[in-house]
């Protein structure tokens, strides 16, 4: 077992509040990893340091067994390509094609300057459309290639969404609460994808998720965050006593249990 | 095969069409490098002389700025009068027959498609130099804006609360009143607050051919090159506008929140509505002294319009290569406007650019450019780069960027910074950030504004020529000038079927870009 995200030690301050209370955790290479907890707790803060967008006040992150430079845009770009992230609203390019959205996850494997400006300005080579082409197969959108993405599906867009970041070939999947804006089955599918996704491309996924209920079907390892601390990480099925999420959520548990049942 | 022959349509034969489309318009307004290089010692001389500016005169500038605002505010009073009856006329679901339908919406289409100028023109003819042509004229333009509004804002009517209210068992005239008219008012009064706010500049312009206020002056100076006097009333009319403005805008929003004349804005709210019914009073015997002019001047534009018939269309080869000449003044106006709009807009967006002194200096130059009427820039370039298209070029440029500048601007502010992150999150490069979260999201937008300005300037430049800065718009005050009516009526017919032309044309695109 490999460390593919490490956590050392993590802080984050905004203005006079810490909101990271030094966070130490490790994923494993090939995990498939929910975080929970209330509200504020700080599960999007602490992703977010992954892939630079929250940058640490105090503590080291490392992806792949490598610190991440926070200062250095070269780097940071290389991290990026290496870590695909979806969002609750799916964060699309609205107005254009899902095949073009699609298309967008390669601009971080570019690195020669003729081969930046050729993708800023749209044109893609033969085979990164075959390759979108095959991934949109793969997350079972191939008849909506050419569909404008306002056009489709809640659903289907966080499917685009996942093929964007699939197209990156990335070594870890983050998600921030990708159900959220979904109905109970589409949830499950999409949460099904990212579980295929998971095992047959061996993709390490973390992701924040919100409904209880679905995390024990799905995930084996659980963090709970708390007032930016790990209040928990472990098996979910250790979870179902009331006190133990009465503890995470706080005040916030009696409207979990309303959305679970 | 025909899916080829599209594809080769679109990537090929459009671009090359659109290329030679804009060689032509460059070709055909003049446009040179040279004339600007050689016309640039010119405008800085102007400029010098215009420092510092000379308020001698200053009691008779915010006079003569006195009188533009009580022709426009009395244009818009009495258009918007006469809009409220036309515009249910013309609107679909409360109009009584078809056929009434058909003529209102067909003669606010005609209004609408005439340059105000043009009526200015005709009314200083018929009724001498003055404020009466000034108030007629903007009365009659705010007619054709007023009325196309309102029986759009009519017919947009939410059905759901009429449906409640008439499924009470109430009378039609109580539906009415419950449920239509408050949905209307505040529509309407944003509309009219909007076109008073246009016409405070529009009135500025008419009064440049002879109808009245502030324009007239403006225009008598600058023909005796006393630019520091032109400096002084430009500043003027700059701060009354942006004072306009300002209180427009703040009575539009309040009106949209439902709290205009509430009891916690009572300190300003009723000043501002007190103040306009004040200056309507105080100007009413003026303008009502003046309706002596009108009966006297009705049997001449009588003996105009009879004149006129028939039209005299024996020059149309001549007047249809003026034409082209002034469409290419607008193509090439907006074009360049374009170009410099997008840097503008650029440095004017407040998520971009971090300097706030940059920002500020952007925005306002454009309110600048915004609050000048095109002729008066036309008129200025007229003097710098001599007469002919070119001047009207530049002035058009000018113009648009103000609109463009700042609606570009607010395109770019809005964007969504949501999408932007994800793209980041691919690891893209800050070009491709711009090519593929700025521009998808900007484009549309960009485009509909080029549309709306394009349209604006095909009508501006069709009349800039009044004061020589090329196109047909030239011809139209000779003939006007030598009371040939019947070649008049055939410029204005002539003009009037090619705005109508560009309008249906840009509305069509416009859909097609949504
Ligand atoms: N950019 C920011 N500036 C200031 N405060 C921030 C910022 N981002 C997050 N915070 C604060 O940090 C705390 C943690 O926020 P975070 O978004 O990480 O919580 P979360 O666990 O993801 O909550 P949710 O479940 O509501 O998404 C909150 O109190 C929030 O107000
Ligand atoms: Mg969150």
């Amino acid at each position: 077992m490999r460390p593919m995200i490490r956590f050392e030690n993590i802080q984050k301050r905004f203005g006079n509040e810490l909101v990271l209370k030094g966070v130490n955790l490790t994923i494993n290479e090939g995990e498939f990893v929910a975080v929970i907890g209330a509200s504020g707790g700080g599960k999007t803060t602490l992703i977010r340091t992954v892939n630079g967008f929250v940058v640490p006040s105090a503590g080291n992150v490392y992806v792949n067994e490598q610190r991440v430079d926070y200062a250095n845009l070269g780097n940071l770009r290389q991290l990026r390509k290496n870590v695909g992230m979806i969002y609750q609203l799916f964060n699309l390019v609205e107005r254009t094609s899902a095949m073009h959205n699609v298309l967008t996850g390669t601009l971080g494997s570019k690195d020669k300057a003729l081969d930046i400006i050729l993708s800023a300005i749209g044109y893609f080579s033969k085979s990164d459309r075959k390759k979108a082409m095959e991934i949109l197969d793969f997350v079972g959108l191939k008849d909506k290639a050419g569909a404008r993405v306002d056009m489709i599906s809640g659903g289907q867009k966080q499917r685009v969404a996942i093929a964007r970041a699939l197209m990156q070939d990335p070594t870890v999947l983050l998600a921030d609460e990708p159900i959220a804006n979904l109905d109970p089955k589409t949830s499950q599918r999409i949460l099904d994808l990212l579980h295929k996704v998971n095992q047959e491309r061996n993709i390490t996924v973390v992701t924040v998720i919100h409904h209880f209920h679905m995390v024990k079907d799905y995930f084996s390892r659980v963090i709970a965050m708390k007032d930016g601390q790990v209040a928990f990480d472990g098996d979910p099925l250790l979870l179902e006593k009331q006190e133990a999420l009465e503890s995470i959520y706080g005040g916030q548990f009696e409207e979990e249990l309303a959305v679970a049942a | 095969m025909s899916n080829h022959l599209r594809a080769f349509a679109k990537k090929v034969l459009l671009p090359v069409f659109c290329l030679a489309t804009l060689i032509y318009a460059f070709n055909v307004s003049a446009f040179s490098f040279g004339a600007l290089s050689k016309g640039l010692p010119m405008m800085g001389d102007m400029l010098l002389e215009m420092t510092p500016p000379n308020f001698t005169f200053w009691r008779r500038y915010l006079s003569l700025m006195w009188e533009t605002i009580v022709i426009g505010v009395w244009g818009t009073f009495l258009g918007t009068l006469i809009s409220l009856p036309i515009g249910f006329l013309a609107a679909t679901n409360t109009s009584p027959s078809k056929w009434i339908y058909a003529f209102f919406k067909s003669l606010v289409t005609l209004t609408r498609s005439i340059p105000e100028l043009v009526y200015a023109l005709i009314l200083v003819a018929a009724v001498g130099i003055g404020n009466l042509p000034g108030i007629i004229a903007i009365m009659i333009h705010t007619v054709g804006l007023a009325s196309k509004f309102f029986s759009e804002a009519i017919e947009n009517v939410d059905r759901k609360p009429v449906e409640a209210v008439s499924s009470t068992g109430s009378l039609f005239i109580h539906v009415i009143r419950h449920s239509i008219l408050p949905q209307l008012t505040t529509l309407f009064s944003g509309y009219t607050l909007f076109i008073l706010d246009h016409n405070i500049r529009v009135t500025v312009a008419v009064g440049i051919v002879g109808a009245g206020g502030i324009g007239l002056e403006l225009f008598r100076r600058m023909r005796q090159f006393q630019y520091d006097q032109v400096a002084a009333m430009i500043i003027i009319i700059f701060l009354v506008v942006l004072v306009i403005d300002r209180i427009s805008a703040y009575v539009r929003q309040e009106t949209i929140k439902g709290t205009f004349l509430s009891r916690q804005n009572r300190r300003w709210d009723w000043p501002i509505l007190g103040g306009l019914f004040v200056l309507l009073g105080v100007s009413l015997p003026n303008v009502f002294g003046q309706l002596g002019g009108l009966l006297r001047g009705l049997p001449v534009i009588a003996e105009i319009i009879l004149n006129m018939i028939p039209p005299d269309f024996s020059e149309t080869p001549k007047y249809l290569g003026l034409m082209v000449e002034t469409l290419g003044m607008a193509i090439a106006g907006t074009v360049l406007a374009v170009l410099a709009s997008i840097v503008i807009g650029i440095l004017a967006a407040r998520n971009i650019m971090r300097f706030r002194l940059v920002t500020w200096a952007m925005s306002g130059v454009t309110t600048f450019l915004r609050a000048m009427p095109d002729i008066l820039f036309a008129l200025f370039f007229v003097v710098a780069v001599g007469l002919g298209p070119f001047a009207g070029v530049v002035a058009l440029m000018l113009s648009s960027i103000g609109f463009l500048g700042k609606f570009y601007a607010e395109a770019i502010e809005n964007i969504d910074p949501r999408v932007v992150e994800a793209i980041d999150a691919t690891g893209a490069h800050p070009l491709q950030r711009i090519g593929h979260a700025v521009v998808p999201q900007v484009l549309p937008l960009f485009n509909n504004y080029n549309l709306y300005v394009l349209d604006r300037n095909v009508r501006a430049s069709t009349v800039l020529g009044i004061v020589g800065a090329g196109g047909i718009g030239f011809e139209l005050t000779i003939s006007m000038r030598m009371y040939n009516w019947p070649q008049a009526i055939a410029i204005i017919l002539l003009i009037f079927a090619v705005i109508l032309a560009v309008d249906y044309l840009s509305t069509y695109l416009r859909k097609k870009i949504v």
